[in-house]
């Protein structure tokens, strides 16, 4: 299944040498340093590597929030160098569903109300966005959560809060950033299973993750290091060249252990 | 994208009324210059609408002509204080008068000429008083009644007068005056009749004839050292259709005597219907600048909120932007809210002005007047103030770079 996702569909995203810089002079700083990738639709993607390896970075860029980048990005064959600003909104508006690594729902407004947020900018009447919202809050066991503030939640709660909103436009490409990263085993379960439910629907998903179970749930998993692709198991040739690295780079020793978390998988 | 639409005016009336304090005071600065604007434009109507309805009792066939060019703006009109007439030199000679009876279907002509001075009686004296120098003519072209006695009369003797009753009250204690004698600077003169009382103390001949004293026009300019100075011609024609023609006739012949020079106005209909009234000037002037210092206030006061408001929802732009808001949208969302704003602080406006109108107009001969010119001044204003203000903090919540706004902590 894995191999029919790699080879029959259409690439989504290509990335080619991508780079993402931080900082001016002495301070400057690569986030994402030379990355080359493609991702095709219906790929479920986990990608795992220490913290401060790059991968929020990678998903905001991923998710044309970041548009000061080196490199290519090409999504759906079009170059994203060459959208308007309007025409990238209107990409994150109906295609993009993005899980935030903090929750960001909007404190003034409640649990209902931030979830058709995404609705509000295709247009719909609120009749049918807080239908809609309602419907998927459901689903996330958030029913009688509805009208509750942001303050009013738990952690849990809001994270599943922040997902459902991600996905009630229903986007043909899922960004998450450690959806499950505040979540007890049940409830993460209920997140992956949701997510796998749009995986085997044909939707594409990025999903950053710190939990090696959770690859489980993956078509691919690719490990990052240093602002570069470590290793990746959809790509035929193996791993990067790690050696001559900046002084600055962090020396991670968990990497072998979720290489071999991987291969389980 | 209607519904955007209307999302985005659900969401800033959801977002002014979690801030109602902080909403209520910004709107309060547009709020009075607006009030302030409906005062003295429902004011200015109505006292204009007085004169004018007086204008249209006399027949509507009456022109008017002053010394000195149009001034053109209404709104000078209203911000103006009184003319200095008595002060200027008149360019209206008595040659003028004679060229305008010479026109054809005018029926009429009488020369102003208005002194300022005190009347005294035996016991008493009246400072400040209008006094009139013109000639029997006026009693006809500006429909003036007699309640005792007789007007103007060039068979009598030069040094007679015709009294307005609140005058006559004034000086003597009573209406009956007849035969009785005042002095003004010096000279006196001998009643021989009393105006019927009128009650126009805003009329377009800029005074109140009930406190008014009227003297032959020679006489007069033997009070102003000899120097006869017209501050108006009343002009009657012998009908409404005519009155038009007549004005392109008096105003060549006006012209030629003047060599081409036009510095004079003819003033007739709606036009003469501008207020003349001194309280009304002063309370149009002070007024007139209250609401421009306010709404400025006002503007920059939403302006600052706004801002404020920018920066405190930071975060909210950034999930926003992430979420498929476009720029626009986000210009759009703060961009209401200060309209919002705005047009609240217009409508409580134009309700408290309307109240001040009524609490002065007691004090006045006349009623504010409703038109919808003036609501839609007030809302426009109002529309006007919230853009303006509220652009530039819409444009800067607009161009935040969603990264940095998510990574703000809030
Ligand atoms: N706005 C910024 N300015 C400067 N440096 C930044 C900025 N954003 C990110 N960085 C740097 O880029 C690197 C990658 O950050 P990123 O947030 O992508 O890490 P991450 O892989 O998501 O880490 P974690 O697992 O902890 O969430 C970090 O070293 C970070 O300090
Ligand atoms: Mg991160």
């Amino acid at each position: 299944m894995k191999a029919m996702a790699n080879n029959k569909t259409e690439p989504v995203i290509v990335l080619s040498d991508l780079r993402k810089r931080f900082g001016i002079g002495d301070a400057e700083h690569y986030a994402i340093d030379g990355i080359d990738l493609t991702i095709r639709k219906g790929e479920f993607i986990a990608i795992m590597g220490p913290s401060g390896c790059g991968k929020t970075t990678l998903l905001n860029i991923l998710g044309l929030l970041d548009s000061k980048i080196e490199g290519e990005y090409e999504l759906e064959t079009r170059p994203v160098a060459s959208l308007s600003f309007r025409r990238q909104a209107r990409i994150r508006s109906q295609q993009i569903g993005f899980i935030f690594q903090s929750f960001n729902l909007v404190t003034r407004l409640n649990v209902i109300e931030n979830v058709a947020l995404p609705l509000v900018y295709k247009g719909m009447t609120r009749l049918n966005r807080e239908k809609q919202a309602s419907a998927i809050l459901h689903t996330f066991h958030l029913g009688e959560r509805e009208y509750y503030m942001p303050y009013q939640l738990s952690g849990g709660q809001t994270q599943r809060v922040a997902i459902a909103r991600a996905l009630v436009n229903n986007p043909s490409i899922i960004l998450a950033d450690e959806p499950t990263g505040n979540l007890d085993s049940a409830s993460s379960h209920i997140i992956m299973e949701e997510l796998s439910d749009l995986h085997k629907r044909g939707n594409t998903i990025i999903m950053v993750t710190h939990n090696p179970r959770l690859t489980t749930y993956a078509s691919r998993v690719i490990t990052m290091l240093d602002g570069k692709i470590d290793t990746d198991t959809g790509s035929p040739k193996r791993k990067n060249d790690t050696t001559a690295k900046k002084p600055l780079g962090k020396v991670s020793k968990k990497r072998r252990k979720t290489k071999t978390k991987q291969e389980v998988a | 994208m209607r519904f955007l639409f209307i999302n985005h005016i659900q969401n800033a009336r959801q977002s002014l009324r979690s801030n109602r304090m902080r909403s209520n005071l910004t709107m309060l600065g547009v709020m009075i210059g607006v009030a302030s604007i409906t005062t003295i434009l429902s004011l200015s109507g109505g006292a204009s609408k007085i004169v004018s309805n007086q204008v249209d009792a006399l027949g509507g066939n009456i022109a008017v002509v002053r010394p000195g060019s149009a001034s053109d703006t209404a709104f000078q009109n209203l911000a103006q204080l009184p003319t200095p007439q008595l002060f200027a030199a008149s360019t209206l000679t008595i040659k003028d008068v004679n060229a305008i009876k010479k026109v054809n279907y005018v029926s009429g002509v009488a020369p102003m000429m208005i002194l300022s001075g005190a009347v005294k009686a035996e016991t008493s004296t009246s400072v400040n008083t209008s006094i009139i120098a013109t000639t029997p003519t006026l009693a006809d072209v500006s429909g003036l009644k007699i309640q005792n006695g007789q007007f103007l009369d060039p068979d009598l003797s030069p040094y007679i007068a015709v009294i307005g009753p609140q005058l006559s009250v004034n000086v003597f204690g009573t209406e009956e005056s007849i035969g009785k004698t005042l002095t003004i600077k010096g000279q006196a003169f001998t009643v021989i009749g009393v105006l019927k009382r009128q009650n126009t103390p805003i009329n377009y001949n800029g005074v109140d004839f009930d406190e008014s004293i009227i003297i032959n026009q020679d006489a007069g300019q033997a009070l102003n050292q000899g120097s006869l100075q017209i501050q108006q011609i009343n002009v009657k024609t012998d009908s409404v259709n005519n009155l038009a023609g007549a004005i392109v006739d008096i105003n060549k012949a006006i012209l030629k005597n003047h060599l081409g020079e036009a510095d004079f106005t003819i003033l007739s209909g709606e036009q003469i219907a501008q207020p003349t009234n001194r309280l009304f000037a002063a309370i149009a002037g002070t007024t007139t600048a209250v609401a421009a210092i306010s709404l400025l206030v006002g503007g920059i006061g939403i302006m600052n909120i706004m801002l404020v408001s920018v920066a405190e929802r930071t975060r909210e732009i950034g999930i926003r932007k992430a979420l498929g808001a476009s720029n626009r949208d986000i210009v759009a969302q703060f961009l209401i809210e200060s309209v919002a704003l705005s047009i609240g602080g217009g409508v409580g406006g134009y309700i408290i002005g309307y109240l001040i109108a009524f609490a002065i107009s007691s004090f006045l001969p006349f009623f504010p007047i409703f038109t919808w010119e003036i609501g839609g001044i007030a809302i426009g204003v109002s529309l006007v103030i919230g853009t303006l203000f509220g652009l530039y903090p819409a444009i800067r919540a607009a161009r935040k770079d969603p990264i940095d706004a998510l990574r703000q902590y809030d």
